[in-house]
């Protein structure tokens, strides 16, 4: 409840009625609880640039608690006190009330944001949890009554009694919160970003700002990060480079690598040819006066032998190669042949990423009696074709971008079906109006048989060209797909 | 004497020239000296293919595959087809079951789409200098002005140091200066009869004339006709054709004295 609304009357827990009563022109509206943790959460996510471990506490409420484990953070923004100022200003400078407090346990912390002033502690915290209300514990609300009805009010009266007896009337969980609260048993969050386990960063005493010195950083961080990881047996296939501004806010800098790896100079050369890539985008602002990589999906490698056993397949250097190129070039770039099990052309071949590469369909290996094209245009382009001689033969000549061929050698059909047990794969021209070939293949279907014919012209060149719809029956289109050698 | 010394003097300039432009990479590749010794030209080599229009992209391409099937080996299993994206609306996409087709494993092939020049030369020569790759074929439908000697030149260097050959493949009658090794033009032909059905069309045959570089030592051989076997190149003899005089450079459709026609081009 906001100040506004103290002010005109109205009380936590009333009626709507009394409230309708009471202030004439409130407008009610039913709470969007999903909308709101989901928005409250993509709040806690932007406050990763003050530390990556960022949770929201969700016992006592769906939003509402962020927690921040500060730990080896704080220096960044001039001590936990100066810290924890300045982020509650910025979020008051956003509109919003907040309340905060630096504590050594979660269970404290929480006690101190909810029942006391901001503050740091650190050190005795049962001297600042003992004035502080049993609410402070985030316990259930039975607890809580039970409590205050034995006269149990202020934490610090929990501290000296019987814990034997505290455990048999309020149940395991209020022993559980209290020792967390003091620090007794250690409390996790769950982060809400993934937390790379192995990483290395390196702080600097003056901000740097440029490019090269960040590489030369991240070289020297390769290279911590590689032996850490050949220690224990282990490579990976994302690595991160968090570059932590002064004005806090991060950078990050993500390459992948198709198969893992803790090679320092080939990640070095990865986040080189990225950075080359994101130089437009690059801003130091301030400086930067920390560097963390990391790296994650994390899997097992085992060592490598180099020297006489050596077979030099070139596959590792190939792997190296493509990861090279997609980090400059981005991995749409950089594509290899996937065969699809279809008759139709333009689909029995999809290109995917080289680095991404996914097992081959065994029974989608292309038929090689069939005779294929060398290039294949990205979509068949119409062309006009005077008729031909005979029903279903070959076609005399063409008209292409308007130039005019005359066929001397051809051979055909070839005849592609419509895939009848797939109709939402329909045969896409480039002239085909939406929705209505599909309608043809239900009624018919027929409207999408393809007819492919080869044809040589006077000047030696071997067209790919189909026709649309079998001869004779309604309007035939010509379509030219493909190039032979 | 003097003149011995002034020979020898001469000589060893040569080789010093020569090691500086690492010539001697290219020359112990020994290139057979019989005449279509391109049947298998060895790896390192930067090659120009030349082919007069946009529509003829289907031979210039398969030649510079034919040259780079050859090239593929166990340890160095991948061969790169690199083009700009916006090149492909015009001249299409690499087929993969068409590549099947000509004899090439598609699985070695990897297809780049680059958004522009720079970065097709930054891939051309990151590629190049793999151990692995065994050719690199780029394919520019464009005229491409960072393309120029200096570049090529690069190419031509990072190709003979690594072993691996760099195709560029072009369209036009425009020559510009470069640093190729060889630099071929390339039409397409009417290929050889069907032996099952006269009307149908056979395998790929092109008109190649050497425009630049030498094969062996032969100074005349510049224009051959050539089918694809599947396997390799093979010369077709003119005396197929009972129109053409038999012998000679006088090929179906070749161009006369191609000396001359080279020369009227390169301005």
């Amino acid at each position: 409840m906001d100040e506004a609304a103290a002010h005109a009357g109205l009380v936590l827990s009333q009626s709507l009625s009394d409230a309708r009563a009471i202030c004439p022109n409130l407008e009610a509206r039913e709470i969007d609880r999903g909308y709101i943790a989901q928005a409250f959460a993509d709040f806690a996510d932007w406050h990763s640039n003050a530390s990556p471990i960022v949770s929201v506490l969700t016992d006592q409420a769906e939003w509402g608690d962020l927690i921040l484990d500060i730990t080896g953070v704080s220096h960044l923004f001039g001590g936990e006190a100066r810290m924890l100022d300045r982020l509650m200003n910025r979020l008051a400078g956003l509109g919003i009330a907040v309340s905060g407090a630096i504590a050594p346990s979660v269970g404290a912390a929480w006690a101190l944001a909810h029942f006391a002033m901001p503050q740091v502690i650190e050190g005795d915290m049962e001297a600042v949890l003992a004035p502080l209300p049993v609410a402070g514990l985030r316990l259930e609300a039975a607890q809580i009554s039970a409590l205050n009805q034995l006269g149990l009010k202020r934490i610090g009266q929990l501290f000296d009694y019987d814990r034997r007896a505290l455990q048999a009337r309020f149940g395991a969980t209020l022993l559980l919160k209290l020792d967390q609260a003091r620090g007794f048993i250690e409390e996790r969050v769950t982060p809400r970003l993934p937390l790379a386990e192995y990483y290395t960063e390196r702080r600097f005493a003056e901000p740097i700002g440029l490019m090269d010195d960040v590489l030369m950083t991240a070289r020297d961080l390769s290279f911590q990060l590689s032996g850490r990881l050949e220690g224990e047996g282990l490579g990976a296939q994302s690595f991160h480079l968090f570059l932590y501004r002064v004005d806090h806010k991060v950078m990050t800098l993500s390459v992948n690598a198709s198969r893992a790896t803790r090679d320092a100079l080939h990640i070095t050369r990865l986040f080189t040819n990225r950075a080359e890539r994101l130089l437009g985008e690059y801003d130091a602002g301030f400086g930067i006066d920390m560097i963390r990589l990391a790296a994650s999906s994390v899997l097992p490698l085992g060592e490598t032998q180099i020297g006489v056993f050596d077979v030099r397949d070139g596959t590792a250097d190939l792997d190296q190669l493509y990861d090279r190129m997609a980090s400059r070039l981005g991995p749409l770039a950089i594509m290899r042949n996937k065969f699809v099990n279809t008759h139709i052309p333009e689909q029995a071949v999809k290109l995917e990423p080289a680095i991404a590469r996914t097992a081959d369909d065994p029974h989608a290996a292309p038929d090689p009696v069939l005779k294929r094209p060398l290039r294949l245009l990205p979509q068949p382009e119409p062309v006009t074709v005077a008729l031909a001689e005979v029903p279903d033969g070959p076609p005399p000549g063409m008209v292409w971008r308007r130039i005019n061929y005359r066929f001397v050698k051809a051979s055909g059909p070839e005849r592609v079906g419509v895939e009848w047990w797939s109709l939402e794969k329909p045969l896409v021209t480039s002239e085909a109006p939406e929705g209505e070939p599909a309608d043809i293949a239900i009624n018919d279907g027929i409207g999408l048989t393809r007819d492919y014919y080869i044809a040589e012209d006077e000047g030696g060149r071997r067209f790919w060209l189909f026709r649309e719809g079998l001869y004779g029956r309604g309007e035939q289109r010509w379509y030219l797909h493909g190039f032979f050698a | 004497m003097e003149g011995l010394s002034k020979h020898q003097a001469l000589a060893s300039l040569r080789a010093r020239i020569d090691m500086l432009e690492k010539r001697p990479l290219l020359a112990e590749r020994a290139i057979p000296s019989n005449a279509p010794a391109f049947f298998a030209l060895p790896g390192g080599i930067l090659h120009e293919i030349f082919t007069d229009q946009i529509r003829d992209t289907g031979a210039a391409l398969s030649f510079a595959l034919g040259h780079a099937r050859k090239l593929l080996s166990a340890e160095r299993p991948a061969l790169l087809l690199l083009q700009l994206a916006k090149d492909s609306l015009n001249i299409g996409v690499p087929y993969g079951a068409g590549l099947k087709s000509f004899g090439i494993e598609p699985d070695n092939v990897v297809i780049g789409r680059l958004e522009d020049p720079v970065d097709l030369l930054w891939a051309m020569e990151e590629a190049i200098a793999c151990r692995a790759v065994a050719a690199v074929i780029a394919d520019i439908a464009t005229p491409m002005k960072a393309l120029d000697f200096t570049a090529s030149r690069r190419l031509n260097l990072r190709s003979a140091a690594s072993g691996s050959s760099t195709f560029i493949v072009r369209y036009g009658r425009e020559r510009e200066a470069s640093a190729a090794h060889f630099r071929w033009r390339v039409l397409p032909a009417s290929s050889a009869p069907n032996p099952f059905d006269a009307r149908a069309p056979n395998g790929v045959r092109w008109h190649v004339q050497l425009e630049k570089g030498r094969l062996g030592s032969r100074r005349d051989a510049v224009e051959w006709t050539l089918d694809w076997t599947g396997n390799g190149f093979a010369t077709v003899e003119p005396q197929g054709d009972a129109t053409q005089p038999a012998g000679g450079a006088a090929l179906p459709g070749a161009h006369p004295a191609a000396m001359g026609d080279r020369l009227s081009q390169a301005g």
